[in-house]
């Protein structure tokens, strides 16, 4: 297995280290290039010459990419623009908020969806069936933003239950306060993850209910529980986890716009304001640093499909 | 009399999906008493499958099953689903055909085997691991201990196919239903297997239900034999007498259109026409359309028979029972077509001399070479122009690479392969294109290889298209006469392959093949996909083909019996290698390597009694990737000696005959290399 | 009997048959009529302003209400319909020229020239497709043709990744080792056996991809960061129609029901079409969900 993730980390890693170029390069393609982005369209020579050196771009443009990625790797993302500030700190200070959204939508969204792709699986083609097929269609078609909107309409302008605007509050802190706070957010992102489980674990399970292992188990009188239990849902995980690997891209889009709808204030709001504001260093930055979560993750995946299939090890 | 341990009445089942109900078991009656083994023979659709899955109440929701299943005196038919899973795995266990997905590829094999004894409540979670061991051990399952914690990916075929009788016998069920057993195994496996379960339902005194297409199994394993079609029972009887003396004219083709290893060659006598599909089966007698006798009867045509007593102890569903045994006695009228060995002519046409074809495996992070797959190691064959080379050997012994390699879609590694005198390994895309107009290729799966989204004209036309030559070949004319030529209608032209039968689409195939007009057809399992009396229908067409057209065939095949009709020479491949090259009739009655001896005497024969002796390889075929040392068949091989482990034997003329073989030990089989008696043979098991 | 017609055409009626698709493709048909003849059956333009109406509710006069500046809402919707219309188009035809070919070239050659391209198509999928529409967007600057282009990259791994997984599996196939046999050139394999067969999950990914470009758009402006004003779009009347939750619940309520309508549908009517093509090929279960990504 160790083979299986070495050879895995492999095929990551020039992609990421061609992406990581991308974003560095990004900075060239602006108008005014790096400099110009530094000290604004108005600045003087003087300044410009002060920028160009202080910044090392007289340098060959692969050393300056290799001093770039250096520094990142040890931590050191440069200055945000606005306020002078290291972008790790900034970065940093918002992991809190939207690790504490994901978690709470990925929870949400289990509870929601798993019993219904389990249900539906089990009598395909039923009323039922059709009825939790619905759901999962809404649950993955309705825009986020929009779902936000009627929810806050409902639940704040409306009922005046809960703020229109969320902040952050530590689940350890605060609990209370936590779980109001977050209640709209994590539902409204929770929907959307509802909908890849109701949806795509249905259809491996259904795959994995037509396969003969699960006639053979049948035939040796294993009650219908241990059927589903032990033989289906174990096998249909393998697809099913290939297709949350695909899926966590959106996942992490949906996370962006929903901290926009709520102004919570996470890593994709930091990231908006930093577009909204050119603050390219922060920019860079922030993408970068969501890069490399995503492909830390996206690894996980691996880890677990090569944990849950033992053909990976010998393959 | 007792009451049978299964008794079925008037079982019907139907499905009822989208679309019409569709009938796929429509009325049969079966009675199976203990320690009795009862085979049930039929065509794809006659509805075999399904019986045996409603005896267990296996079939979906879309199936509706009315009449009445009693097992052991309890009713299957309407039982709750908790008495019938307590009958499953306890009263009665079932193996299936496929061993690689009726086992679940991520569960350890020891806890499958057992896991049907725990939730029974008859085996102890803690006591499982060591019952699982011994349930191992029963099967001859090797390191039973260390195999019972691996997974089934890690288990060759026949083993698995072992796991999975071990799982079925675990609960010492009284009834066992086996759905094609053997048939997704290689002939020296099947026998392993075949003589396991005999000795596995001796030892229990379990009923088994033997569900298969292959006369030859039901041949040496039944004690009696139902023949079904369209969904009935037509003809039943003990399996000596329904061998002897058919008592139905569906029995009767069955038995005449099967190609046979212990006969002199005669031409095949197919069923005319297709199976019925379970929706559209014909009115009155549902065999009437296909039937010498009834085809042109009203009688037929409108009421259906019923099951009568028919010979000392047996029913057959017939009208016309008394005017069968004129049919089995009919013989064909002489045709030319029956393949006698010709004079051989001086040229030959294909001369393969040392080819050889090796894939790499990489391993690792750098996906660095650490081996090779020697698909094909060193074979050299000739085809001369008109004749018949059957390439026969089991699966992975690199036949079909060999075809392949031929015809230019995988590069060889070696060797050469000279075409009408020119050396075709050297040439370059556009040589080998105009060598490709004289060779054609025709594939097994006639599903598979024809192109879904053109039509069948399309198809045909397409290699005289490709070559440029579609006008100058006759054009729209040739492309009908093509279709003349291999016996399909012209009305069918601008149809899609999907409305066609896997043997109309097969005639398709043969037609793409003869568009360029070829010298050489290489046929890659041509009739390995099709049930047995569409089988006789292509290998006549085939034979009939080659006697009008001139055609040379390298026939690619598993089936010795197939090979034995069709072809002129025979060469026998095993692990990358030929073993043994001789003329058809040679080869046969004197084989003098011992996998060809094995092999032949592993073939199942369809006449009862007729094979009890028979050699029954250990083990499974090794991985082409790790060959054994010198003789590749040495560690299954019952001549062995320390020089086969040493030093590969050199593939040569057998003194006396016209054979070439591979062999240290060479020579005919002799009187105490076969067991004596069946009881040795089990023994041997 | 019918049995002999096209494949497509049997394809395209048996979709409709189905209740859910024909529902989606007529909301669909009426959406694209409707957008294409805006300026023909609507009385006013998106953008007159008329700040003696700012934020009216719905009325005889405005069906829908109207916007901060007095703009009738509906006629934003429609002229917005038109916006999706054009960026769904453009991204989906920019995602299918590129990738298809990608993939198709990737699969049938393999070896270096899948590594390299296959490469190149990862790096774009190693950010989340709105993270990498807005990176594009942030170095390019706003615009409509901008937020197409950004959109419309992010869809070629899909495309190429489909093609290329469908070339692989029919390169294995017999009826195209049948064609090579034959003595077929890579081009007629390619181009007449290979691609002609591949058409199936291109078409469902063009569907899907229709709509993920439409919510991706939607998203971009709703984030500010798409369209730039006054140019009506869906996702731009949402961002706006927040900020007056209090006043104008309905302004951002509509359009949004239209949005989630659209999306709904696209995703019905692929769906539906993956079932019946892939029933047609032996296979069950979803569409590849390679692309549904916000």
């Amino acid at each position: 297995m160790t083979g299986y993730i070495l050879r895995r980390l492999a095929q990551l890693l020039p992609v990421t280290l061609l992406a990581s170029l991308a974003i560095w390069a990004m900075i060239y393609a602006v108008p005014g290039g790096p400099v110009g982005a530094m000290v604004g369209e108005n600045a003087t020579p003087e300044q410009i010459q002060a920028v160009t050196e202080r910044l090392g771009l007289d340098r060959p443009v692969l050393v300056q990419y290799g001093a770039w990625l250096g520094k990142a790797l040890q931590g050191d993302l440069g200055l945000s623009l606005q306020n002078r500030q290291p972008v790790m700190e900034l970065i940093l200070e918002r992991v809190p908020a939207t690790v504490q959204l994901g978690i709470a939508a990925i929870l949400i969204g289990l509870l929601i969806g798993v019993p219904i792709a389990i249900l539906s699986a089990l009598h395909p083609g039923s009323r039922l069936d059709r009825a939790l097929s619905a759901w999962s269609a809404l649950a993955l078609g309705i825009p986020t933003f929009w779902l936000g909107i009627l929810l806050i309409l409902l639940f704040a302008v409306e009922l005046r239950w809960l703020p229109s605007a969320s902040t952050y509050v530590s689940i350890f802190e605060s609990p209370g306060r936590a779980i109001m706070s977050l209640l709209m957010p994590a539902f409204t992102l929770g929907v959307y993850v509802s909908g890849i489980f109701a949806r795509f674990l249905r259809a491996s399970l259904i795959g994995e209910l037509h396969a003969d292992y699960v006639r053979t188990a049948r035939a040796k009188g294993l009650p219908e529980r241990d059927v589903v239990g032990r033989h289906v849902l174990r096998n249909a995980l393998l697809p099913f986890i290939t297709i949350v690997g695909l899926m966590l891209a959106s996942f992490i889009g949906g996370a962006l716009v929903t901290e926009a709808v709520f102004t919570y204030p996470g890593l994709g709001r930091l990231l908006i304001q930093a577009i909204s504001t050119r603050d390219y260093p922060l920019i860079q930055g922030a993408i970068l640093f969501i890069l490399v979560i995503y492909v830390v993750i996206n690894l996980l995946v691996d880890v677990a499909y090569a944990w849950v299939d033992p053909r990976i090890e010998y393959g | 009399m007792a009451e049978p341990l299964l008794s079925i009445r008037g079982l019907e089942v139907t499905f009822r999906g989208a679309g019409r109900p569709v009938p796929a078991v429509r009325g049969i009656d079966l009675d199976v008493a203990a320690d009795e083994v009862l085979g049930i023979v039929g065509e794809s659709g006659s509805g075999k499958s399904v019986t045996s899955l409603a005896m267990t109440g296996l079939l979906p929701g879309t199936a509706e099953v009315r009449g009445s299943i009693r097992i052991g005196g309890v009713e299957v038919t309407g039982a709750a689903p908790e008495v019938l899973r307590h009958m499953r795995g306890r009263d009665v266990g079932m193996i299936f055909q496929d061993p690689t997905t009726s086992l679940n590829p991520v569960l350890p094999i020891g806890r499958q085997v057992t896991e049907g004894q725990v939730a029974h409540g008859l085996l102890r979670t803690a006591e499982a691991p060591g019952r699982a061991v011994e349930l191992l051990a029963e099967v001859d399952i090797p390191d039973p201990a260390g195999r019972a914690l691996q997974f089934p990916h890690q288990f060759s075929g026949g083993m698995r196919q072992r796991a999975v009788i071990a799982m079925a016998m675990a609960g010492r069920p009284r009834l066992i239903i086996a759905d094609e057993p053997t048939t997704a195994l290689d002939v020296t496996v099947q026998a392993q297997v075949l003589a396991l379960l005999r000795r596995r339902q001796a030892a229990t005194g379990a009923a088994v239900i033997l569900i298969t297409h292959d006369l030859g199994v039901i041949a040496e394993t039944a004690d009696r034999v139902a023949v079904m079609y369209a969904g009935k029972i037509v003809e039943a009887a003990p399996v000596a007498e329904i061998f002897a003396r058919p008592r139905h004219p569906y029995t009767v083709g069955l038995l005449k259109s099967l190609p046979r290893l212990d006969q002199e060659a005669r031409r095949l006598v197919p069923i005319q026409g297709q199976p019925p599909t379970p929706g559209a089966i014909p009115s009155g007698c549902s065999f009437h359309p296909r039937c010498p006798i009834g085809a042109a009867r009203e009688r037929c045509r409108s009421e259906e028979p019923v099951l009568r007593a028919a010979g000392p102890s047996g029913v057959a569903a017939c009208h016309f029972t008394h005017e069968v045994e004129a049919l089995l006695a009919a013989t064909p009228e002489a045709n030319a077509a029956v393949s006698t060995p010709r004079a051989a002519p001086a040229e030959p046409l294909l001369v393969v001399d040392g080819l050889r074809v090796h894939f790499p495996i990489r391993r690792g992070l750098l996906r660095r070479q650490t081996g090779l797959v020697r698909a094909v190691d060193g074979v050299s064959l000739e085809v001369r122009a008109g004749e018949t080379l059957g390439l026969v050997g089991e699966s992975g012994c690199g036949k079909t690479t060999t075809g392949r390699a031929i015809m230019g879609l995988i590069k060889a590694s070696g060797g050469s392969i000279t075409f009408a005198g020119q050396d075709i390994t050297r040439l370059d895309a556009a040589g080998l294109r105009a060598v490709r107009r004289h060779v054609q290729y025709v594939f097994q799966d006639p599903y598979a290889s024809l192109n879904p989204i053109r039509t069948v004209e399309e198809i045909v036309a397409e290699p005289l298209h490709i070559h440029g030559v579609y006008d100058a070949m006759g054009g729209a004319g040739r492309v009908a006469r093509l279709f003349d030529l291999v016996g399909l209608s012209r009305t069918m032209l601008g149809r899609y392959p999907r409305e066609f039968s896997g043997g109309q689409r097969q005639r398709v195939g043969i037609a793409r093949a003869l568009a360029l007009e070829p010298r050489l057809l290489i046929l890659d399992e041509p009739v390995a996909a099709l049930d047995v009396s569409i089988q006789a229908q292509t290998v006549n067409l085939l034979m009939d083909l080659q006697a009008e057209l001139g055609l040379a065939y390298l026939f690619i095949a598993h089936d010795l019996s197939v090979v034995r009709h069709i072809s002129d020479r025979v060469a026998v491949m095993y692990l990358g290698r030929i073993v043994e090259e001789g003329t058809r009739d040679e080869l046969y009655a004197r084989p003098v390597h011992p996998y060809t001896q094995s092999l032949l005497s592993a073939v199942p024969v369809p006449e009862p009694g007729v094979s009890g002796r028979r050699i029954v390889l250990e083990g499974d075929i090794p991985n082409p990737a790790s060959p054994p040392s010198g003789c590749a068949f040495h560690p299954r091989c019952y001549r062995a000696t320390a020089r086969c482990a040493e030093e590969a034997p050199a593939f040569v003329p057998y003194p006396g005959l016209a054979t070439r073989v591979a062999c240290h030990h060479a020579g005919p089989l002799t009187a105490d290399e076969l067991p004596a008696a069946p009881a040795a043979n089990e023994a041997l098991a | 009997m019918s049995a002999s017609q096209r494949p497509a055409l049997v394809a395209a009626r048996r979709v409709l048959a189905r209740k859910g698709a024909f529902m989606a493709a007529s909301f669909l048909a009426l959406m694209a009529i409707v957008a294409f003849l805006a300026p023909w059956i609507l009385p006013g333009d998106p953008l007159t302003q008329n700040l003696r109406h700012a934020l009216e509710p719905p009325s005889a006069a405005f069906w829908f209400g109207a916007d901060e500046l007095g703009r009738d809402i509906l006629t934003r919707v429609v002229y917005g319909a038109r916006t999706s219309l054009v960026t769904a188009m453009g991204a989906v035809t920019i995602a299918g020229l590129i990738g298809v070919p990608i993939g198709l070239v990737a699969g049938f050659y393999g070896g270096w020239r899948d590594a390299v391209l296959m490469r190149l198509v990862d790096v774009i999928l190693a950010l989340p497709g709105i993270l990498f529409a807005m990176a594009l967007i942030a170095v390019i600057g706003r615009s409509q043709l901008a937020a197409l282009v950004a959109v419309g990259i992010t869809g070629i791994p899909s495309f190429a990744r489909i093609t290329r997984a469908q070339v692989l599996s029919l390169r294995r196939r017999d009826f195209v080792i049948a064609v090579d046999a034959l003595g077929g050139s890579a081009s007629h394999l390619m181009f007449k056996t290979i691609l002609p067969n591949s058409w199936s999950p291109i078409l469902v990914q063009v569907v899907i991809l229709a709509a993920v470009a439409i919510l991706l758009e939607a998203a971009l402006a709703f984030l500010g960061v798409g369209i730039p004003p006054p140019t009506p779009s869906w996702g731009e009347m949402l961002r706006t129609g927040k900020s007056y939750l209090y006043e104008a619940p309905y302004y951002a309520v509509l359009p949004g029901l239209v949005l989630t309508l659209t999306i709904l549908s696209l995703d019905t009517l692929g769906r539906t079409l993956a079932t019946v093509l892939e029933h047609r090929q032996g296979s069950t279960g979803e569409p590849e969900p390679e692309g549904q990504r916000l």
